[in-house]
C-alpha cells in the first residue's frame, strides 16, 4: 500500500523528486565521478559544493594557462622604441600599467587594460620620454622598476652612470643620483614600509644603497670583487638583499648588519673536493647574471654564464642541485627573467637566446620554448593576474604570449547562432545585461 | 513538465559530452607529466645501474689493451633518462654506497667519469701487480672505496684522517691514482687515462665535425651511428652519440624519421 503510494507520487511530480535529488551534492559528485569528466569540471563541481579549496581550482586554472601560453594575433603592443628593449615592468598595484626601458635611452609606459570591447586590442603606449625630452638618459636604459607602492613614480637607471627617480605626471626626474661607473641595476624591496632603500649595482665592487626618503648614498656593502651585474631584494623579508657579480659569486646581506655579508652561495655546498681550487665558494663557474627570487622568497634562482641555472633555498644558501641542463646565457650585462605566481608547479622563464624557454622551477625539466622573437630576447615580465608573459628583445618588439582561449560551450553557441553571427564576437563579460529598454 | 526535464538532462549531458571531449586540455597534460614524474623518480636504482652497464658495453676495452676499466661519462646517463635531477640523485646514491666512483677529468669541468668501484679495484690492482707501490695502493682503496665519495683531496686530508706519509703520497702519485690539482692537493685519478682523455677529446670533435658539416648541419641520429668511422674516432660510434647528446652539444629534435640530431652554435668544442 505504502509502496503504490509512493509509486503514484512519483508519477504525478516526477520533475519535484528529481530536482530535489539533483540538489544532493553527493549525488551530483558521484554523478561526475562516474561520467569521467574532465578535471577542470570537477574541480569546478567540488569547488561550488565546498568540498574543495577555492584556492585549489584556481592554482589548477593559472597552471593550464601557463602551459597554454601562446602568440595571439589579437593582442600587441605598440612599438616605440627604435632600439633593443631591455628591462620591463609591470605595476605590482593594479598590474595594469608596463614599463620599459630601451637601449636609446627611452622610456615607454603602456597601458595592458583592454577596454574596447573586441577581443583585437593594441596595447597603447601612453607616455614615453623620449629623445626630446630635456630630462633623458644618454645611454641605455638597462633597469626600470615602478615605485612598489603606487605608480606615481618610477625609478630608472642607464649607462649615463646615473639613476634618475621620475614623477609620472610630469614625467621630470625628482632626483638624480650620479655615479663613478655604468649602472647594471638596481631594485627596490617590493615589502619595504619602514626603510625606501634601492640597491644599486654599477661596475664598482661595492654595491650602493641610496635613500630615497632623503636622498643619502653612504650606505655601502663591500665584499664583491667584480662588477655588480643583478640586485634583488627578497620578497619576504624587508632587510635581505641578493646581489650577483663577474666574480662567480652570489652574496646574500643582511643591510641591518654593520658587517659583511650573511653569507655566500656555494655550488658545491661546501664540498671544496669537487672543484679546482679558484672555483671554490662560487655559485657559478663564470658570471653570474641573473638573480630571481620565487614568490615566496624561499628559493633563488641564479644565472650564469656558465649556461647553468641554479636554484637555492634562500634561508641557508644550499643548493638544491635541481638541474635544468644547459641554459643558454651569453649576456655581457645582467639577464632579467622571472617566476610564474599562483600555478602549482611554478615555471621559470629565462630568455634563452632568441626564445624563452619554460622550465617547472623544482623538476628542472624544460616544458617548452617560446618562439616569436626575431633577436636576442633580453627580459621578460609575468603578469600573475591574467596569467600573460612579456617578452622584449633587440628586434624592438614586445610580445604578449597569452593563453590559449577555452572553446565555447555548445549551449552558448546555440544562443549566439539564434541572437546573430556579430553577437560571437563580443564576450559575454561586456554584454550589458542590466539596462532596461524603457531608458 | 517532462519534457522540459528531459530537455534539460538532454543539455547537461551533451555538455558533458563536449566537455569530455575538452580532453586534449591541459589538465590531463599536467596530470600526465606528474606521472611521468613520478615515473621517473619511481625507477629504482636499479635502471641506473642497467643504464650504466649498457654504457659499460659501448667502451672500448681492447683500446687500451684492457688496462683501464670501463669508464662513462655521468652526462651519458642524461641522454637515455629524461628527468637530470633525479639521475643526479641517484647517481648520488649509488657513490654513497660505494658502489660508483667519480672522477673529474680535467677537461671540463661539468664532465665527471663514472667507474663501477669493483671494476676500478680490479684494474688498479692488476696495473700495480709486481710493483712496490703495490702495498700503499692496496692501503688507499681500502680506505678509499667503501666510506669515501670524495674527488680531491688535501695534504691535511691524507695526512691526519688517512694516516699516509708524504713519501706514501709520493707513491699514489707515481701509480697514477692522485693526480696533482694545485698545491697540496691532489684529485682521484684513474691510471693510465691520458690515452682514454686524449681520444675521447679528439674522437668528440671529430664526431661533432660530422654533424656539422651534414647538410643544414643536421643528421638523423640513425644515419650517424651507419656512418663510417675515421681513423680520429676510436671509440664506439655509440659512445660518441650519447656524450654528446647529454652534453647537450647538439639538440635532439623527434621527428616522423626517428630523432635528428642538429648542431648547436655557440659551442666551444
Amino acid at each position: 500500500m505504502l509502496l503504490f503510494c509512493l509509486i503514484l507520487i512519483n508519477m504525478t511530480y516526477p520533475s519535484m523528486t528529481f530536482a530535489r535529488v539533483c540538489s544532493n551534492i553527493y549525488f551530483l559528485n558521484d554523478l561526475c565521478r562516474h561520467a569521467l569528466l574532465p578535471l577542470q569540471m570537477f574541480f569546478a563541481i567540488e569547488r561550488q559544493s565546498g568540498l574543495d579549496d577555492p584556492v585549489r581550482l584556481r592554482r589548477a586554472e593559472s597552471t593550464r594557462r601557463v602551459l597554454s601560453l601562446e602568440l595571439n594575433h589579437n593582442r600587441d603592443v605598440d612599438r616605440i622604441h627604435g632600439n633593443g628593449i631591455n628591462t620591463l615592468d609591470i605595476e605590482v598595484i593594479d598590474g595594469r600599467y608596463m614599463l620599459s626601458g630601451g637601449s636609446d635611452g627611452v622610456i615607454v609606459i603602456y597601458d595592458l587594460e583592454n577596454n574596447s570591447k573586441k577581443p583585437q586590442y593594441t596595447c597603447k603606449a601612453i607616455c614615453t620620454v623620449g629623445r626630446s625630452s630635456r630630462h633623458v638618459h644618454k645611454f641605455s636604459v638597462e633597469t626600470v622598476q615602478w615605485y612598489p607602492h603606487d605608480t606615481g613614480m618610477f625609478v630608472s637607471s642607464s649607462f649615463d652612470k646615473t639613476m634618475k627617480v621620475w614623477d609620472t605626471e610630469t614625467l621630470k626626474p625628482a632626483e638624480e643620483f650620479q655615479f663613478d661607473g655604468n649602472v647594471y641595476c638596481h631594485h627596490m624591496s617590493p615589502v619595504a614600509r619602514k626603510h625606501s632603500l634601492v640597491a644599486v649595482g654599477t661596475k664598482d665592487p661595492k654595491v650602493q644603497l641610496c635613500d630615497l626618503k632623503s636622498g643619502s648614498r653612504i650606505h655601502i656593502l663591500q665584499g664583491h670583487r667584480g662588477e655588480i651585474l643583478s640586485v634583488r631584494w627578497s620578497p619576504r623579508y624587508d632587510h635581505i638583499l641578493a646581489t650577483a657579480s663577474t666574480d662567480s659569486r652570489v652574496h646574500i646581506w643582511d643591510v641591518r648588519r654593520a658587517s659583511g655579508s650573511l653569507f655566500t652561495l656555494d655550488q658545491h655546498n661546501g664540498d671544496k673536493s669537487k672543484t679546482s681550487s679558484e672555483a671554490v665558494n662560487t655559485a657559478h663557474n663564470g658570471r653570474v647574471n641573473g638573480l630571481c627570487f620565487t614568490a615566496d622568497g624561499l628559493h633563488l634562482l641564479t644565472t650564469g654564464t656558465d649556461d647553468r641555472m641554479r636554484l637555492w633555498n634562500s634561508a641557508t644558501g644550499e643548493n638544491t642541485l635541481v638541474n635544468y641542463g644547459k641554459v643558454v646565457n651569453e649576456s655581457r650585462k645582467g639577464l632579467k627573467f622571472t617566476v610564474s605566481r599562483g600555478c602549482s608547479p611554478e615555471f621559470v622563464f629565462v630568455p634563452c637566446g632568441s626564445s624563452v624557454a619554460v622550465y617547472g622551477l623544482h623538476s628542472g625539466e624544460l616544458i617548452t620554448m617560446l618562439r616569436g622573437h626575431y633577436n636576442n630576447v633580453d627580459c621578460c615580465e609575468f603578469h600573475p593576474d591574467y596569467q600573460e608573459l612579456y617578452s622584449g628583445g633587440k628586434d624592438c618588439n614586445i610580445l604578449a604570449w597569452v593563453p590559449v582561449l577555452r572553446q565555447p560551450d555548445i549551449e552558448d553557441e546555440e544562443t549566439n547562432s539564434k541572437r546573430g553571427g556579430t553577437q560571437a564576437a563580443i564576450n559575454p563579460a561586456f554584454e550589458d545585461a542590466w539596462s532596461s529598454d524603457e531608458d | 513538465m517532462r519534457k522540459q526535464l528531459n530537455k534539460k538532462v538532454a543539455v547537461f549531458k551533451s555538455r558533458m559530452n563536449r566537455k569530455r571531449a575538452l580532453i586534449a586540455d591541459t589538465f590531463c597534460l599536467t596530470k600526465r607529466r606528474r606521472c611521468a614524474a613520478d615515473s621517473v623518480t619511481g625507477e629504482s636504482q636499479a635502471d641506473i645501474r642497467s643504464s650504466l652497464q649498457y654504457l659499460v658495453t659501448l667502451f672500448s676495452r681492447k683500446l687500451f689493451n684492457d688496462s683501464l676499466p670501463p669508464v662513462v661519462l655521468k652526462h651519458q646517463l642524461y641522454s637515455l633518462h629524461n628527468d637530470k635531477t633525479s639521475v643526479d640523485k641517484q647517481v648520488n646514491e649509488l657513490r654513497e654506497t660505494g658502489e660508483l666512483l667519480m672522477f673529474q677529468l680535467g677537461f671540463d669541468s661539468e664532465a665527471f667519469a663514472l667507474v663501477f668501484a669493483e671494476d676500478f679495484r680490479a684494474k688498479v690492482l692488476q696495473g700495480e701487480a709486481g710493483r712496490g707501490t703495490l702495498g700503499t695502493v692496496e692501503k688507499f682503496l681500502a680506505k678509499l672505496i667503501p666510506s669515501c665519495s670524495d674527488l680531491s683531496f688535501n695534504k691535511e686530508k691524507m695526512l691526519k684522517e688517512f694516516l699516509f706519509t708524504d713519501s706514501e703520497i709520493t707513491q699514489l702519485v707515481k701509480s697514477g691514482v692522485l693526480t696533482v690539482r694545485d698545491a697540496g692537493s691532489w684529485w682521484l685519478s684513474i691510471p693510465n687515462s691520458g690515452k682514454f682523455i686524449k681520444y675521447f677529446i679528439k674522437g668528440r670533435k671529430a664526431v661533432l665535425g660530422m654533424v656539422k658539416k651534414s647538410k643544414y648541419g643536421e643528421i638523423l641520429q640513425t644515419e650517424l651511428e651507419g656512418r663510417r668511422t675515421t681513423s680520429q674516432v676510436k671509440f664506439q660510434m655509440k659512445y660518441h652519440i650519447h656524450d654528446i647528446i647529454g652534453a647537450e652539444l647538439v639538440e635532439c629534435i623527434q621527428t616522423t624519421s626517428g630523432t635528428l640530431l642538429r648542431y648547436v652554435d655557440g659551442n666551444v668544442n
